[in-house]
């Protein structure tokens, strides 16, 4: 066996435990993630709570503040939520509030909120 | 000549391909943070993940699905960090809805869960499903204005009795659990005396107002303790303090040590304070520094010790 195979076999065999090593011995831990990468079950059931207080406090903005804690754009997110509430039974009480919250959604306008001092 | 390298080449290529391994695992295809569950997330997230929890029990009151959504962060002392929490917001200056919700909640999960049996006839036409009861949530209204004597009427709002396994979120292996709902057949009958929950807005009353002479205290203090029904402490309950010329306005759960429903007060000599608590019950006039004589005969200046508690 020439020299360049015998390398070749030992860099595969040390790649194999690199690999090894990463994937099995000290495995990824998911610590420390943020809510944009939750799955879609635990997004949707936090736009739900979102729109549980909603129904309550009447206050958009803070909707709008807590749904920022998800990433990308509100009006989507709560979107997604509802549609992924419908196709999975969420109770229709609960689909109502999170198309309630839509509803608002789509005709809120940031502009005339009030600024925080 | 090249026997003399020896198997040196080797190690190389077993250090170099190891290295290979590790760039491609982290480099080339990197982890991908995607569909992780809310026990993962950072702490700072985690706590608006909590106070949102403490929001939404706010607007519904259903309490097993406020304690399924705390179960998801795993949390080890799900009373502990709610309290903590509170406190944290309170200390901090944030919002007191939410520190007074997180609170709230704390409470009301401090509570030992009331176990009510079922109905015999109830039982029988049932599935053989051993049935896990919630007590019935009781909204009392406010039935005479502030500062006068409240009567309280309960109304049960949430008598439906729900199953504490949650269902599968979908069929997918390993989903996580959906929002707790409603069994679609009740496994049983409420409660005909449902046990009363502290319900948040129900109005504290004076219970006790003395003059404590506690030689480890020598400073004219207002205390003050706000307990629930369950006679536990609450968090983030305004008081409100009057004088001549002045007011203050401050919060029980400040000071954890002394406990979640404590808040004290520096009175200054020769003034007469009013107290009241924000949401409402009567005013406690005339408290203002007074001497008072220890177990052991030595004067010092005594402390108004007032404790509130819901009714």
């Amino acid at each position: 066996m020439s020299r360049w195979i015998r390398f070749l076999l030992a860099l595969m065999i040390g790649a194999m435990g690199g690999l090894f090593y990463g994937w099995v011995i000290s495995p990824v831990e998911y610590i420390d993630t943020t809510p944009d990468s939750l799955k879609i079950d635990y997004k949707s059931d936090y736009v739900l709570m979102v729109a549980e207080a909603y129904s309550v406090e009447k206050d958009l903005l803070a909707a709008v503040q807590r749904l920022g804690l998800l990433g990308g754009v509100p009006e989507e997110n709560v979107r997604q939520a509802v549609l992924f509430a419908e196709r999975e039974g969420f109770l229709d009480s609960d689909v109502a509030l999170m198309k309630a919250l839509q509803s608002a959604l789509a005709s809120w306008n940031p502009a005339l909120e009030t600024p925080l001092p | 000549m090249r026997e003399d390298r020896g198997p040196w080449y080797l190690l190389t290529g077993l250090v170099l391909g190891a290295f290979l391994g590790l760039m491609y695992a982290w480099l080339v295809q990197p982890t991908q943070y995607t569909d992780t569950k809310p026990a993962s997330l950072r702490a700072d997230f985690k706590d608006r993940y909590r106070a949102l929890i403490a929001s939404a029990y706010m607007s519904n009151g259903d309490l097993v699905r406020a304690r399924a959504r705390l179960e998801l962060l795993q949390d080890e002392d799900l009373y502990r960090m709610l309290s903590e929490q509170a406190q944290r917001t309170l200390a901090e200056g944030a919002s007191i809805q939410e520190a007074r919700a997180l609170g709230m909640l704390a409470v009301a999960l401090g509570q030992p869960p009331p176990t009510v049996a079922a109905p015999q006839q109830a039982a029988a036409t049932q599935a053989p499903i051993t049935p896990t009861l919630e007590a019935p949530v009781l909204t009392p209204t406010v039935t005479s204005i502030p500062g006068e004597t409240v009567g309280i009427s309960e109304t049960i709002v949430n008598t439906e009795i729900v199953s504490a396994t949650l269902p599968a979120a979908s069929s997918t292996p390993g989903a996580p659990n959906r929002t707790p709902r409603p069994s679609a057949t009740p496994t049983s009958e409420p409660s005909p005396q449902p046990t009363p929950s502290p319900t948040p807005g129900a109005p504290f009353a004076l219970q006790s107002e003395e003059l404590v002479c506690d030689p480890s205290l020598d400073e004219a203090l207002i205390q003050v303790m706000v307990y629930d029904a369950a006679e536990q402490g609450v968090p983030g309950v305004e008081v409100i303090v009057t004088w001549d010329g002045g007011e203050n306005h401050f919060y029980t759960g400040l000071k954890p040590e002394m406990g979640l429903g404590y808040a004290d007060f520096l009175m200054t000599a020769d003034t007469v304070y009013t107290l009241r608590l924000a949401e409402g019950g009567q005013p406690i006039p005339n408290l203002t520094p007074t001497e008072c004589e220890t177990a052991d005969g030595a004067r010092q200046m005594g402390t108004w010790l007032l404790i509130f508690a819901q009714p």
